[in-house]
This record gives structure tokens, sequence and C-alpha cells, in this order.
């Protein structure tokens, strides 16, 4: 997933390089409660977050191998919100002691001609999901409980099915480049979820 | 004997109202600090103010129970003077909270005996614990006992022995399945799992963000009978990379006048 040849690198403009780093896990469905009761009591104290989302993938294929990704994300609990446009680099190679996934991560608002824009500029959508679940925080660190369904009928988000019997947990922080302590608070965060939840850094390419 | 019995009791009053002062003055900051500063408050902080407070009860307790402390229980306190008008000493002692000693105040002040609801409820416990014979009532403190001392044990013995034993336990029920969360992951990566609804066809841009997939097989079928008569390879001018398309749709566009129907957008993908 290189960006096309016409800029080297995502237009940045001045602004902080941002790397996110992620940290990936599932749970169940029978054992969701648990997981929410401890989310509540460790992160901070605030009203849980539901949110609903319908996110569709846009493809540009290139003339070398590597097609250029970019992920469009919608409010289905407010549709009259921006769209969210983001940009998700290849995953860091850094030291394997790492404890969390790094990767370049460049997000935008967009207005609700976003998708006809991406398609004038040549880009196709590759697969579209709606994630409905919770967000919880903690300083930094954003943690994601959602539900992933397929979308039946393409563009139709009433009709869904789920992708699996589980809720994906992601614990993510967006920081600039070069702050190491950040993975490692993250896998101390990881450590407090566990039996419940195994946070763990998954290369989506080994998954291909 | 008597004068030092008054002594006695005159030292541990007074260092009991210092005690009760003291818990007092805790209590009210921290209700003062519940009610004010409830968004800052943590956790940690309140268990401090509750560790404070019981700090100080037992400090009370320990004070009662000394051998030095007479018994209150043989003292009686009878009103002399009752007055319906407010009385500025007393005022003052109580800090506005006593301004009048009268008749409505004293059976409140003075109370010896619980609250009525109290008393029922301690008449009902004794009542029940009679009732029960001592050697059930035997049986269970013994068994209160174990448990105690079975709690105490598993909390004070090191952390390892416990892991163990839990974790072989937890074995039975799995809260997450691996194989779940590498299809989770995949999906949300690159969409493993989720692209089965495409119909393999180009795609069209004629309404973008809309079902795409169905109207792209129309178009096809549209530009094919458009342009079947015209059927000559790959001979346009233009010849459009489509990108993004699984099958190639030979582009037809013709410089032929003819071939340019409202459909054969030149770049139609």
């Amino acid at each position: 997933m290189e960006a096309p040849p016409v800029t080297v690198m995502p237009v940045t403009g001045g602004t902080i390089n941002m790397m996110e780093y992620l940290l990936q896990g599932s749970v169940l469905d029978q054992s969701l409660e648990s997981l929410l009761h401890r989310l509540r009591g460790l992160c901070d104290n605030m009203e849980p977050e539901s949110f609903a989302d319908h996110e569709l993938v846009y493809l540009l294929k290139g003339q070398q191998g590597n097609p250029f990704l970019l992920r469009a994300r919608r409010s289905l609990l407010h549709p009259t919100a921006p769209w969210h446009l983001r940009y998700l680099g290849q995953p860091e190679v850094g030291d394997k002691s790492r404890h969390a996934l790094v990767r370049n991560c460049v997000d935008v608002a967009a207005s609700h001609s976003l998708p006809e824009f991406l398609n004038e500029m040549g880009f196709r959508m590759d697969h579209e999901f709606v994630a409905k679940g919770q967000v919880f925080r903690k300083g930094m660190m954003k943690v994601v409980v959602s539900k992933l369904s397929r979308v039946l009928v393409p563009g139709n988000t009433e009709n869904t099915e789920p992708l699996s019997l589980s809720y994906l947990v992601e614990l993510s922080v967006l920081a600039p480049a070069g702050q190491d302590t950040v993975s490692e608070d993250m896998r101390s965060f990881a450590e407090q979820l566990k039996p419940l939840v195994h946070l763990e850094k998954i290369d989506p390419k080994r998954l291909m | 004997m008597q004068q030092r019995e008054e002594k006695q009791l005159e030292a541990s009053v007074e260092s009991l109202v210092t005690r009760v002062a003291h818990l007092k003055g805790s209590l009210q900051s921290f209700i003062y600090k519940l009610e004010n500063e409830y968004e800052r408050l943590t956790w940690p902080s309140v268990l401090d103010n509750f560790a404070l407070l019981s700090g100080q009860l037992n400090t009370i307790n320990k004070l009662l129970r000394n051998e030095k402390t007479p018994s209150y229980r043989s003292q009686v306190i009878i009103p002399l003077l009752l007055s319906p008008d407010r009385d500025e000493e007393l005022a003052k002692l109580t800090e506005q909270r006593v301004p009048v000693f009268s008749h409505e105040i004293v059976p409140d002040h003075l109370r010896t005996k619980p609250d009525p609801e109290v008393e029922e409820q301690e008449k009902h416990l004794s009542a029940e614990a009679a009732r029960i014979g001592p050697e059930v009532a035997q049986k269970q403190i013994q068994t209160l006992n174990k448990l105690c001392s079975n709690l105490l044990e598993k909390l004070n013995n090191p952390r390892d022995d416990r892991d163990s034993e839990t974790s072989a336990l937890r074995q039975n029920k799995p809260s997450s399945n691996p194989a779940d969360t590498n299809a989770l992951v995949a999906a949300v990566g690159f969409g493993k799992g989720l692209s089965k609804c495409r119909p393999p066809g180009p795609v069209a841009s004629g309404h973008p963000g809309q079902p795409m997939m169905s109207t792209g097989p129309t178009l096809h079928q549209v530009t094919v009978a458009g342009s079947s008569s015209h059927q000559a390879g790959m001979g346009g001018q233009v010849a459009q990379q489509q990108p993004g398309q699984p099958g190639k749709m030979p582009s037809n566009i013709k410089t032929n006048i003819k071939s340019a129907s409202a459909s054969m957008h030149p770049y139609n993908r």
C-alpha cells in the first residue's frame, strides 16, 4: 500500500506526522459484559460512548502492484456529522521488541460528497462493513469494542449480518513518531484486561 | 474515693470530647470534598478519608475500653431546668445547633435507649438467636471462623500459588476465540470475508456512494448493446486503463460518430 507516485508521502502540510499504535484482540459475546464492566472501572470516568459506523474502504490501483487504500467512515447515529477519512500506512518494521503495531496515520474530516469525490479521483470501493460498539478512553489511550457486520446489499446498512460471534477489541494511541513509552503504557494496560481478552500485536500481512 | 472517681470521670469525658471533635472535623471535610470536588475526587483519596475516619473511631473505642475510664452506664443525666427561651451560652457551646434547651430537644439529645426501630430489630435478632439452639449456633460460628481463616490464608499467601490454581480453573471458560480474533483483524485490515457480495463486473461512475455494484452490470449491458455493431476489438484511440476492475471490458471508444451514444462516455469505467 504505497502512496501513488504523484506525491511521495501523504500531504501533511506542516502538521506532525502522527503514528497509530495498535493492539488488537477479541472477546466472545458471552464475556462482553464482564469486559465492559472492567473497562468502565479502568478507564476514565465518563458515560460509555456508543457508536454505529459505516466504513467504506476505497482502493486506488496504481500501475505497480500495491493499491493505495483509504478508509471513509460515517456515523449511522449522527447522519449529519462529517465523514471521516483515514489513511493508514504499512506497519513499521522496527525492533521486534516493540509491543504495539505502529503505522503512519492521517485523519481528515470530509463533507458528504466524499464518496463521489473519491470515485472521481479514481478510487473504487473495495469493501464496506458496519461497526457498532462502545468507545472508552484512558488518558491518551482509546479502547474500542465493536461488533463488525457484513453489509449484505451494498449501500444498505439496515440489512447486515455479524461477521463472527465475537467483538473486536482495539487499544490504540495516536502519537507523534518516536515515542516508545507509549507502547509500554499500552502493554501494562493490556495486562490488566487479561485473561478476559488478550490484546496483542497482530500483523495483518500474516493473515493474508 | 469519690473525688478520684470524679476526677477520672472528668478527665475521660474531656478526652472523649476532643476525640469526637476530631472525628466531627474529618467528617465535615470529607462531606465538603464529596459535595464540592466531586469531579476531581479519586478513589484512593476517598479510601484515605475512610481510613482516617475508621482510625479515629478506633481510638474512641480504645478510649472507652480503657480501664481508667469509669463506666458511663452508671452515670445518669437529669435535666434540671427546661426553658423554651433561647440560651446564648448553650447556642455558643453547640455552634448554634441547640439554641433552646426545651422539652422538644431533650428526648433526642439525652436518649439512652436505641431508636424504636433499632430496638425492634435487636429483639428480632435475639429471638432468632434463641430459636436456633446452642448446637446449631456453635456450628454456624465454626463455619464462619473457617471461612474467615481460609480467606485470610489465601490473601496472605504469595501470588504465585494463587495464579497457578486460578488459571487451571479458568481454562473451562475461555472468553476469547483466537480464530475469531484473526478473522476480525483480517476483516478490518484488508476486508477478508467482506468482499463476497461484489458481483464480478465493471463498476459504474453513475451513482457513486450508491449501490455501485447493481448499476455496474446494467451499464455494461447497455454499452455492449450500443457498441455491438462496432465490435472490432480495442481499436479505440483512447485505450483506457480501467482501474479497480477484475475483468477487462473492451473499451469501445471509437472515433466513429455513430458510437457516441449517451451511455458511451469517454471516461467510462
